[in-house]
């Protein structure tokens, strides 16, 4: 009797649970949020999470798109690439179409597979690999440059204006660490000038003080890293404490406020390749304040991407009237949208036809200036 | 001295005080290990929040406006000890000791579970990012030529070094000629035995974990000021290479812990010295495997006979 008075009492709540969903459906439009809300780079799915609520909750004020309220939902990858997939395919099963993130490239890259596969429109507002649009996928789409872009940017700067006597190209072993140390690496070695040393490094250690004594021995006098920011900023702690004091540069996995806080003193002066700071930009000045407003921080390098991918997604849907992915897609690469870092234009590929970084140089205090 | 010599002498200085360090978080493991057979994977995670405890209480503590250094880093000390020994009783008699005298394997699980959960706890309470400390202790010597090639040796690595030896010598005089080191021993030896004559065994197994986690305790707070930056993941990576060290140098023995930490530090820096940094871990680890298919119980272990 008991185990059928259970029985009952489930299946009730599930019936009451669908029903529930089933009615929030009619006139809400779920945008998926994919990233890292947990683990050791959480601070970037917080910027992407503040940019894309801070959009959702501007067109909601405004009235919706074609009579629907927009609803942002989170979606915890961790930045682990198996979490991804668990994640890309639950999003599928919620009968979530539309996706901002992932975050990680190699989170983006396993899940944009299952998106393609589903129909899911995906927009990453921060993964740079180049690979991810290499496989033709229809439904992918960023409002970031990519790795090679910004490598490509870093060589150049390197090259024209760093001038450095000895440089070391340093990574973190991953897709997207090794991925831009290896474009810097070759595009320094296209116009003679050759790392001493192309080395990776574990992510999580915490001791660097062999590497460290290898590139003192070296007589390296620029070091770039391809990585995020834990890392090097535990490098550049110690580099300071054992008297080595090479110029440092790396992309835009190492601006976060929180190098300051790791490396302190050391972490002035450090180069980065960066998005242009969109926070800066005229048309964003209300957002700002707004976000200001909530008790959050707009200066990160991915809250105005983020907050593009949802307009790009949106202004789709209110030109073509629907919120069918297909379409969505044709009209994204067919057009030119204007959103919060700009006007964008998308190749055949999904790519931002223009880049979107600058060299950075970043201070003790978590902030950055253009470098000269 | 010559350039070279310099820089072998720096990597050497390296590897000695990461072994240190490996060594610290190996010590706790080896002794559990020793005397119950079991291996504790939230030994690394206690480490961990031996660090937690150190950086809330140093925080604390220079917002109170106490600004002394020895005065600040005995206080945190010794309230660290004291909570990450608590911690490692609760473990013990939480996930453990129900479990006690069932297959090997349930145990294992039983703390590789509680590993996730403090893990978990901490980082949900503590947030999942990393928190950093500045510099306390710094400054250290520097020989050698600073044109040339300038070797450092900070006071922190020293303070590292000098903790290691002390801790093992006095655990080993502990085991060895105090009474509940000798009730540990006899513990070590036949479980039920030592019951049967009427030592409470299981006093003797929680005072084990109180002290391991103690050991562990003291290795946060000097592994948290020297590298100044802890999350909720460090302990399992950390206890992962001391677990590695304490294997290597014979697990279930004092001076072996602290043998095996040193090596695999000092493979692993000049390693890094010579090759690509990269392969650091695939040589430390190919050495493991070589010295186990030789000694299979380790550098000093004793060959573990079967008991019938």
């Amino acid at each position: 009797m008991n185990q059928f008075r259970k029985t009952l009492l489930g299946l009730s709540t599930a019936v009451c649970i669908m029903g529930m969903t089933a009615a929030a459906q009619a006139d809400t439009l779920k945008i998926g949020l994919a990233g890292p809300a947990t683990g050791p780079v959480a601070q970037y799915g917080d910027m992407q999470k503040i940019g894309v609520m801070a959009a959702i909750e501007d067109i909601n004020k405004a009235g919706g798109i074609n009579g629907m309220m927009l609803e942002g939902v989170i979606y915890d990858d961790a930045c682990d690439p198996k979490q991804a997939v668990a994640v890309a395919n639950k999003i599928v099963n919620d009968g979530v179409s539309h996706v901002v993130g992932h975050l990680c490239s190699s989170s983006t890259e396993p899940a944009s597979d299952i998106y393609e596969e589903e129909g899911v429109l995906m927009i990453t507002a921060a993964s740079t690999s180049p690979s991810i649009t290499e496989k033709g996928h229809q439904m992918v789409f960023r409002t970031i440059g990519l790795d090679s872009l910004q490598g490509s940017m870093a060589a150049q700067y390197i090259l024209e204006t760093a001038k450095p006597a000895k440089i070391a190209v340093i990574h973190d072993k991953q897709q997207y660490g090794e991925g831009l140390a290896t474009a810097v690496r070759d595009q320094l070695a296209a116009n003679d000038m050759k790392a001493v040393m192309f080395e990776g490094v574990t992510p999580g250690d915490k001791d660097f003080s062999a590497l460290i004594a290898k590139l003192k021995k070296e007589n390296v006098d620029f070091v770039y890293y391809g990585g995020y920011h834990p890392e090097l900023g535990l490098i550049l702690r110690q580099s300071a404490e054992k008297g080595f004091g090479a110029q440092f540069m790396g992309p835009e996995g190492i601006v976060n406020a929180d190098l300051a806080k790791i490396a302190g003193e050391a972490s002035e002066g450090v180069l980065a390749t960066a998005p242009k700071s969109f926070d800066q930009n005229a048309i964003n000045q209300a957002r700002v304040e707004a976000i200001k407003a909530k008790g959050e921080d707009p200066t990160g390098p991915f809250v105005f991407t983020a907050y593009a991918a949802v307009e790009v997604m949106t202004n789709a849907m209110t030109a073509t009237k629907s919120t069918d992915t297909e379409a969505l897609a044709d009209y994204i690469r067919a057009n030119g949208i204007d959103t919060a870092i700009g006007a964008v234009k998308y190749d055949e590929k999904g790519d931002l036809t223009e880049s979107t970084f600058l060299v950075y140089r970043l201070h003790k205090d978590g902030s950055k200036s253009p470098a000269q | 001295m010559s350039e070279f010599s310099l820089y072998l002498l720096q990597q050497l200085i390296n590897g000695l005080t990461i072994g240190s360090t490996y060594a610290l978080i190996a010590i706790g493991y080896t002794m559990v290990y020793g005397i119950i057979g079991m291996i504790n994977f939230a030994h690394g995670e206690i480490y961990m929040i031996g660090s937690y405890i150190t950086f809330i209480v140093i925080a604390g503590l220079v917002s109170m406006g106490i600004v002394s250094l020895p005065i600040i880093l005995i206080i945190a000390l010794v309230i660290a000890m004291f909570i990450a020994s608590t911690y490692g009783w609760a473990v013990e008699r939480v996930a453990y000791r129900p479990l006690r005298g069932t297959n090997r394997l349930i145990p294992l699980i039983s703390a590789i579970g509680m590993s996730i959960f403090l893990q978990n706890s901490v980082g949900i309470s503590q947030g999942f990012r990393d928190v950093a400390l500045p510099p306390m202790i710094t400054g250290g010597w520097a020989f050698g030529d600073p044109a040339d090639f300038e070797v450092t040796v900070s006071y922190m690595q020293v303070i590292i070094f000098a903790v290691t030896f002390i801790t093992m010598t006095l655990l080993t005089l502990f085991i060895s000629k105090s009474r509940m080191g000798r009730a540990c021993r006899a513990c070590a030896e036949d479980l039920g035995m030592t019951n049967l004559l009427g030592i409470n065994t299981n006093k003797v197994i929680a005072l084990t974990f109180i002290i391991g986690a103690a050991l562990a305790a003291i290795a946060g707070l000097l592994l948290g000021l020297y590298y100044g930056v802890v999350n909720p993941f460090v302990g399992f990576i950390a206890g992962l290479k001391a677990f590695t060290a304490a294997v290597l140098g014979g697990i279930g023995s004092i001076p072996g812990a602290v043998l095996g930490g040193l090596v695999l530090g000092v493979t692993e820096a000049m390693t890094a010295a010579f090759f690509p940094s990269e392969y650091k871990d695939v040589v430390a680890f190919g050495l493991l495997i070589t010295i186990l298919l030789f000694r299979p119980s380790g550098l000093l272990g004793k060959p573990e006979i079967e008991k019938v």
